[in-house]
């Protein structure tokens, strides 16, 4: 086992210590978060924000950084965070490396699951919800790796095929479902395309328990993991219980999908990008891999909310579009080197 | 290419009395949809008032009212059929069509760029509406070039090119987005339900526009289209007899996106319609090759105004857009064509 762990750590391109890496991101994670708190359509010193989260003295200044500033820099990383680590879990479960929440229609189904629990069964409390999304993800789950098997086998490519596939059924199902229900196009924006603006900071803490869960889960499975890196049988011979590991690290994968979904919408190809910086970072034992993905994901997904702030300034972009152009074009990077 | 062994089997009907049904088929579906609506106009009535009678009101209504919606769907939906039989025949792959290639998202970026770039304070569009099909023609190029560039010399592999039309498509998609945004509010919001594949707000005008550029591109296609390869000969063979050439291969892509694009410019982002059409049309005429055309256009139109039909008499008043019906059906059918196609490939 020691023999395994030490190759893969020979995964990371950078030779720094550990140590440091995680200390830089530590450090560059605090700073994105100050960042999200301080600038946007107005900017704050640091000095007006510590004034408005210590003492509210009810002044529009402390308002806007206390009511609509601190949410979304509270709920920008923890989701980053939670879709960061999740796409390691798909990446390593179906061995493939442009495998994410979304490209398996995961974030998607999360998001039907919501909207269907909102207007057809009038959930209204915010744990229903987060139930709902992480429901929903693990049946998408569940249904998209059943019809890619049904397609012969697990191809890489196959099961990508099948859930972006499934993803455009469930948009355009919610599609229907919201217009039937005249809702506003701002409300079908975000069940499509995902944002961190306007989200009560109630969603924060509704949504932490449920990452922490979703996260200590894959920690606890990471040696595991690490052995079905390679191949089943290679799992199977070191004594990993592979049907118990795969189904437990799916129940993971739907909890922190889902909690991600609840709070900030199918914010796009997260789970596709954060876990290749993260292996570039720390090599691929999954314990590194899943800290580094957490870590990167939540400043991943602080800059992009920042960034949606200035790119069409006065107005704000959905920070959905932002990722999913990235995201778009790291999925065009990683076909082009998969397929050379 | 083993998928080409996978033709679906011929049909024993004959091709001629299978297009004359599908055509009938047609256009009793056309005359219900125009005379679908607030009050019921019999069928009869309908086809009388199309044909030049009818009293003034009838006129009135089924000509500035209903027609130009049912007949956007039929023109939209057979357009985007027509550019899905052309790419599955010219990939030789049955799942290709000018959505999953990313044309359909290329030509929607388009047309919102035009309208973010043209729109005056009022938010009217500063140059002349009739510039809209060429903005969506050029994003529809744009894409499915790309999308062949990046698939580089193995363009026919299937899978590959379905992974960057897919690609493609989602850089397209959330630059749309974005785009929106900075377009005037109104217009975002006009642009968010046309986006999604909508025909109920289109006017004679609009109809013009479309038939003038689907009809001229339609004829060439169908001229170009005699010289697809039959869809029993490999890449290899078909190139040695001359046929398949790379040149000619652009072309073929070219009309197609010049296809999508003018059913897309006022129609929006209809999905799917040129995925299922064509292979139905082959279930039902199998490979005769002006039989296929022809079906899959009367098919896609059928689809597309079927769905629209649908949205009104079971949704209504809500205005779905229609684009999102033809979604719910044709998303399963390209899984089950995924799972069928690879079983059979053992």
């Amino acid at each position: 086992m020691t023999a395994i762990a030490a190759t893969y750590d020979r995964g990371a391109r950078v030779s720094l210590a550990k140590g440091w890496i995680y200390a830089g991101l530590v450090v560059a994670m605090g700073i994105t978060m100050l960042m999200s708190l301080t600038l946007g359509y107005k900017v704050y010193s640091l000095g007006e924000v510590w004034a408005a989260l210590t003492a509210n003295d009810g002044s529009e200044t402390a308002t806007v950084i206390a009511g609509l500033r601190l949410p979304r820099a509270l709920i920008a990383p923890l989701a980053g965070a939670a879709l960061g680590m999740a796409g390691v879990l798909v990446q390593t479960l179906s061995r493939n490396r442009i495998a994410s929440p979304d490209t398996l229609g995961l974030n998607a189904g999360a998001s039907l699951a919501v909207v269907l629990a909102t207007v057809v069964f009038g959930v209204q409390s915010l744990v229903g919800l987060s139930l709902a999304a992480a429901t929903g993800a693990l049946l998408t789950s569940v249904v998209v790796f059943g019809v890619a098997a049904g397609a012969g086998g697990l191809s890489p490519l196959k099961i990508v095929l099948v859930g972006v596939t499934f993803a455009s059924l469930a948009h355009a199902v919610v599609e229907i479902i919201l217009t039937s229900n005249e809702a506003q196009l701002q409300q079908l924006l975000f069940w499509l395309s995902g944002a961190f603006v306007d989200r009560p900071i109630s969603l924060f803490y509704n949504g932490l328990p449920v990452v922490l869960v979703g996260a200590a889960l894959a920690f606890v499975l990471s040696v595991a993991l690490d052995a079905m890196q390679a191949d089943d049988s290679t799992a199977a011979s070191l004594g990993v219980p592979l049907v118990a590991v795969r189904g437990l690290a799916f129940l993971a994968v739907s909890l922190l999908t889902g909690a991600a979904v609840s709070m900030a919408g199918p914010v796009a190809f997260v789970g596709l990008v954060v876990p290749h910086i993260a292996r570039r970072l720390v090599g691929l034992r999954h314990r590194h891999q899943l800290a580094a993905a957490a870590l990167s994901g939540a400043i991943y997904a602080t800059l992009a909310d920042v960034a949606a702030r200035f790119v069409i300034y006065p107005v704000e972009a959905p920070v959905g579009a932002i990722t999913a152009v990235v995201g778009a074009v790291a999925l065009l990077v990683l076909l082009m080197r998969r397929l050379a | 290419m083993t998928d080409i062994a996978l033709s679906p089997r011929r049909s024993i009907a004959r091709p001629s009395a299978t297009v004359l049904a599908v055509a009938a088929v047609f256009v009793l579906l056309f005359l219900a949809g125009i005379g679908f609506g607030s009050t019921w106009i019999p069928l009869e009535t309908v086809a009388n008032v199309l044909l030049g009678g009818g009293e003034k009101t009838e006129k009135l209504v089924v000509l500035q009212l209903r027609l130009p919606r049912v007949l956007a769907a039929a023109l939209a939906g057979g357009a985007i059929a027509y550019a899905g039989y052309l790419l599955q025949r010219i990939t030789r792959n049955e799942l290709a069509s000018p959505g999953v290639l990313g044309v359909v998202d290329g030509a929607a970026l388009g047309v919102v760029l035009f309208l973010a770039i043209f729109s005056g304070a009022s938010n009217s569009l500063t140059v002349s509406i009739a510039w809209q099909p060429l903005a969506a023609a050029i994003g529809a190029v744009a894409a499915i070039s790309l999308v062949f560039i990046l698939s580089g010399r193995q363009a026919s592999s299937a899978i590959r090119l379905l992974l960057f039309g897919i690609a493609v498509a989602a850089v397209c998609k959330a630059l749309t987005t974005i785009f929106m945004l900075i377009g005037p509010i109104y217009q975002a919001s006009q642009a968010a339900r046309w986006l999604a594949g909508a025909v109920n707000t289109i006017n004679w005008t609009e109809i013009q526009l479309m038939l003038a550029v689907l009809i001229p591109v339609g004829i060439i296609a169908g001229f170009a289209a005699r010289h697809l390869p039959p869809a029993d000969l490999d890449d290899i063979s078909s190139r040695s007899i001359g046929l398949n050439l790379p040149v000619y291969r652009i072309f073929i892509f070219f009309l197609a996106a010049l296809l999508t694009a003018g059913a897309v410019a006022f129609a929006g982002g209809v999905s799917f319609i040129g995925l299922m059409a064509p292979h139905l049309a082959r279930l039902l005429v199998g490979r005769a090759r002006a039989a296929g055309i022809v079906v899959s256009i009367l098919l896609g139109a059928i689809i597309l105004v079927g769905a629209d039909l649908l949205i009104r008499v079971a949704l209504a008043p809500l205005e779905v857009p229609a684009g999102t019906v033809t979604a719910v059906i044709g998303a399963p059918y390209f899984l089950y064509l995924l799972v069928r196609k690879d079983k059979t490939n053992g």
